[in-house]
């Protein structure tokens, strides 16, 4: 296991932002802190990375106890979700940074630049003033930065947080491929559940300061531990007291399953492909239901038509014993 | 999140810490909360009576007095003049604006001495370009009001401009251009729109400049009289006095000037967060 | 909040408003005034100055420089302005650093301390002084009518210019290149010098620039603790005052004329520096 965390307690004044967190995460592969802002899941990577200090418990680094440990001393990258370049200096002289640190040789130091540049795409600005990079720009440059070091392990806070959805999307993309040239260790906190799922291989879920579940995306959508989870990772609804996804209700204008509640269509939907309905029960339930555009036609289903709602065999559910939402 | 701060940032090693803090204290401590302490001390030596000396004597009372007229007169021709330049210098374009943004900070690079210097040759009675004139007018500047005024103005004129054009920028205009789409006319978007964005700005700016005005020196000496109840004012006079080897009623005034300056500066203490807050 | 901040990298202060207008009628004639208004208080002055001045030719200047006591006079204020601004870069900017990133009971009043020169009427920051290192000094550190006065006096007088110029762009610099630069493997002091400093140098400059003139510049201050000895503690605003008294209007036009031509200097230098600050972004 490369980062061990254990027993990790932190507190600002009254607020707890980790309450007992013990996570492992493995070796060489790319890992996503997820959950919803304010969560802790930053402090916990400021943390690793030893920009914050724990209340309490240890850190460990590929075997090292780095908890006493200074930022400087941790051979940990780190990439700031606005970027944190050096304003005053070029792309190269920044990529260069902790390389002139370390007193490399130039020619190695030069070498080791023109490497990286190339591979986050950017050599052709090796020159410019990070302020003449779009957003985009600088975060890949960032992200060479803290790989010329050649850390222990890479972790990016919030990375593609302040870019614009397209830009997000290619880099998020760019990243995972870049994961799998490069196979450093990496942690990366982000709010954004269909980010963690499409990038990482593991997921931590953090939540109001407690790990709310480890595994792998798969896992995660397929077996959560708990409602948050569910709810975190995917759109849920409610039916006959069990939560479920509103693509997993079984809708039919005759009673076709045992246990069927009986309902109105009370509004219709169309987004692209699929078909959101929103079903009214008898029972006062609001149920969910997606459906594709194909299917919903030949049912025929319109607003003010009565249908009858349950969960789809075969169907994830959980009893809601609280309101997720 | 980053509004949290740091530990690595703030835990810096704990004896470059004190050796800093320990550095600041001391060289505030002795030149200036020292010395200043001890005008106090001095002023109060013999409890009240000093003051009390010092505003029997009508030189004193009137020089007080004259000051504080001077300076009030001064502030609201400066702020009316700072107020407007800073419009026209944020919201409009001419030619020679670059050139008029820089000539705005000179007064601030100017010796008082250079400045009253500089109205006595233009205005004075005798040989100043529009003095003559001026007076066969009846109106008499230089070793009188008009001239202390003017050299006042001098002093103070960039610190209203250079409080409310920083907050005009930072504003931009487009709320000023939503209120015109609405139909309001220039003055009403002023009053309504303008105005409330630079307030604090403009009372930041108005309570420095008036504390500037009141302990204005050497100026104001150079174009006033120095007449001792005419055209004395306060900062003249402590000089006066202290070289008469009145000490203690130097001492009173320079104190009640001082006072004056601190209260200035507490008020503006006082606003800095309001106007972070709105 | 810091998200709305950092993403340009810098918040947007230097916004120009796009359609920043021209003139209408109303607004020409508040120019019109203003104008007329600077003219007469600041611009006709002071070109009253130079015009008497250049009036005498050459010869005033040559005479008025190679007078000894003006000479003397010049060069103690430049110099003494320049040792003072030295410190205040020096001081100034750990005043600054002080205010910003330490936390201490107290640190309120040490920021009010900062603008009591400013504030307080220059006659009296001599007689506040005199009052602690004049002859009745309580701490037997008696300096009047010493060169130390000159400095001291023009230290007291200059102190916020630099902290107030550098103090905002510390507060405004983000702590995450720090971060980074830590996590880089640089030290505090090497985070310092090459992080940190290069961004507050233009600050630093600037704020030297403000405080040299206001040194040059300074007459209330120094007229009671200096002493006035000519050749010795007589500074050139001193000097001009005397030149004025003594009904001398065109050596004391002369050496304004100088003095401006310094302050004009130090002005350019700011403004060149302050254009330097805003390209960069």
């Amino acid at each position: 296991m490369s980062i061990e965390i254990k027993g990790v307690n932190k507190k600002f004044g009254d607020f707890v932002a980790l309450d007992d967190v013990n996570v492992s995460l493995p070796t060489g592969q790319l890992t996503a802190l997820l959950g919803p802002s304010g969560g802790g899941k930053s402090t916990l990577l400021r943390i690793i990375a030893g920009l914050d200090s724990a209340d309490t418990g240890t850190i460990s680094i590929e075997g090292t106890n780095a908890t006493e440990l200074p930022p400087q001393k941790r051979n940990v990258g780190f990439v700031f979700q606005h970027y944190a370049v050096f304003k005053h200096m070029t792309v190269a002289k920044n990529v260069a940074f902790g390389l002139e640190i370390r007193k490399r040789p130039k020619a190695e130091v030069a070498e080791k630049v023109d490497e990286l540049l190339r591979l986050v795409h950017l050599s052709q600005f090796a020159h410019r003033l990070p302020s003449q990079l779009s957003g985009g720009q600088r975060q890949r440059m960032a992200l060479a930065r803290a790989l010329a070091v050649e850390p222990t392990v890479l972790l990016l806070d919030e990375p593609f947080g302040a870019l614009d959805a397209k830009v997000r999307k290619e880099l998020r993309d760019w990243l995972r491929r870049l994961h799998d040239e490069v196979h450093v260790t990496t942690v990366f906190v982000t709010h954004d559940q269909e980010e963690a799922m499409e990038v990482a291989d593991e997921i931590v879920v953090i939540n109001e300061g407690r790990v709310e579940q480890v595994g792998t995306p798969d896992q995660l959508y397929d077996e959560p531990a708990n409602d948050f989870v569910m709810g975190f990772l995917g759109e849920i609804t409610t039916l006959n007291g069990v939560m479920l996804r509103p693509h997993d209700v079984h809708i039919s204008l005759t009673p076709q399953l045992p246990g069927a509640a009986e309902g109105t269509i009370s509004r219709l939907l169309r987004v692209g492909f699929e078909v959101r309905a929103t079903v009214l029960t008898d029972d006062g339930d609001e149920v969910t239901v997606v459906l594709t555009r194909t299917h919903a036609r030949q049912l025929g289903l319109e607003t003010g038509v009565r249908v009858w709602v349950t969960a789809a065999s075969g169907a994830l559910t959980m009893p809601s014993l609280s309101v997720a939402r | 999140m980053a509004s949290r701060g740091s530990t690595a940032v703030a835990n810096q090693s704990s004896v470059v810490k004190w050796v800093l803090r320990f550095l600041v204290i001391g060289y505030l401590l002795m030149l200036v909360a020292w010395p200043t302490a001890y005008v106090v001390k001095h002023t109060f030596a013999d409890g009240l009576t000093g003051i009390q000396d010092a505003l029997a004597d009508p030189d004193v009372v009137h020089a007080l007095k004259l000051t504080a007229q001077i300076a009030v007169i001064a502030v609201i021709i400066n702020t009316v003049f700072g107020v407007g330049m800073s419009l026209l210098l944020v919201r409009k374009t001419f030619i020679g604006k670059r050139a008029l943004s820089v000539l705005i900070d000179l007064p601030l690079s100017v010796s008082p001495v250079v400045v009253g210097l500089a109205l006595v040759l233009v205005y004075n009675g005798r040989f100043g370009w529009f003095g003559p004139w001026l007076e066969d007018h009846g109106i008499q500047v230089i070793f009188a009001k008009p001239g202390m005024i003017m050299a006042t103005c001098f002093v103070i004129l960039p610190l209203v401009i250079r409080e409310v054009v920083p907050v005009l920028e930072e504003l931009g205009d487009d709320q000023e251009q939503a209120a015109r789409s609405l139909g309001a006319n220039a003055r009403q978007t002023f009053m309504r729109i303008t105005l409330p964005g630079i307030k604090w700005a403009v009372v930041y700016g108005v309570v420095l400049s008036l504390a500037r005005a009141l302990g204005e020196f050497g100026a104001v000496k150079v174009v006033a009289g120095n007449v001792g109840g005419e055209t004395q004012v306060a900062t003249v006079l402590v000089q006066q006095k202290y070289q008469n080897f009145q000490q203690e009623t130097a001492y009173s005034v320079a104190f009640m000037l001082v006072f004056m300056a601190v209260l200035c500066l507490v008020v503006v203490a006082l606003l800095r967060p309001k106007e972070q807050e709105s | 909040m810091a998200s709305a901040v950092a993403v340009g990298g810098r918040p947007a202060r230097k916004r120009r408003s796009a359609s920043s207008g021209s003139l209408t009628r109303g607004s020409a004639f508040g120019l019109g005034v203003s104008m007329i208004w600077f003219s007469l208080l600041v611009l006709i002055p002071l070109s009253a100055i130079i015009v008497k001045a250049a009036g005498g030719g050459l010869s005033t200047f040559t005479d008025v420089l190679t007078n000894d006591n003006t000479r003397a006079a010049l060069g103690l204020t430049v110099v003494s302005s320049l040792i003072i601004t030295a410190i205040n870069m020096v001081m100034g900017t750990i005043i600054a650093w002080v205010l910003v990133r330490d936390r201490f009971p107290g640190k309120g009043l040490l920021d009010l301390i900062i603008d009591i020169p400013f504030a307080m009427p220059t006659i009296v920051a001599g007689l506040v002084l005199l009052s602690l290192y004049g002859p009745e000094s309580p701490i037997g550190v008696e300096v009047n009518s010493t060169r130390w006065a000159v400095l001291l006096a023009i230290a007291f007088v200059t102190l916020p210019f630099v902290v107030r110029t550098v103090q905002p762009v510390l507060e405004e610099l983000d702590t995450d290149v720090e971060d980074a630069a830590a996590s880089l493997g640089a030290t505090r002091f090497t985070t310092f010098r090459r992080v940190v400093l290069p961004s507050l140098v233009p600050a630093i400059f600037a704020g030297a620039a403000l405080s040299f003139a206001r040194g040059i510049s300074e007459y209330g201050a120094l007229v009671l603790i200096s002493g006035n000895l000519p050749r010795k503690t007589e500074v050139v605003s001193v000097r001009l005052f005397s030149f004025l008294e003594g009904g001398n209007t065109e050596a004391a036009a002369a050496v304004a004329t100088i003095m401006l031509l310094v302050a004009l200097l130090a002005i350019v230098a700011l403004d060149v520096i302050q254009r330097r600050v805003a390209r960069r972004g």
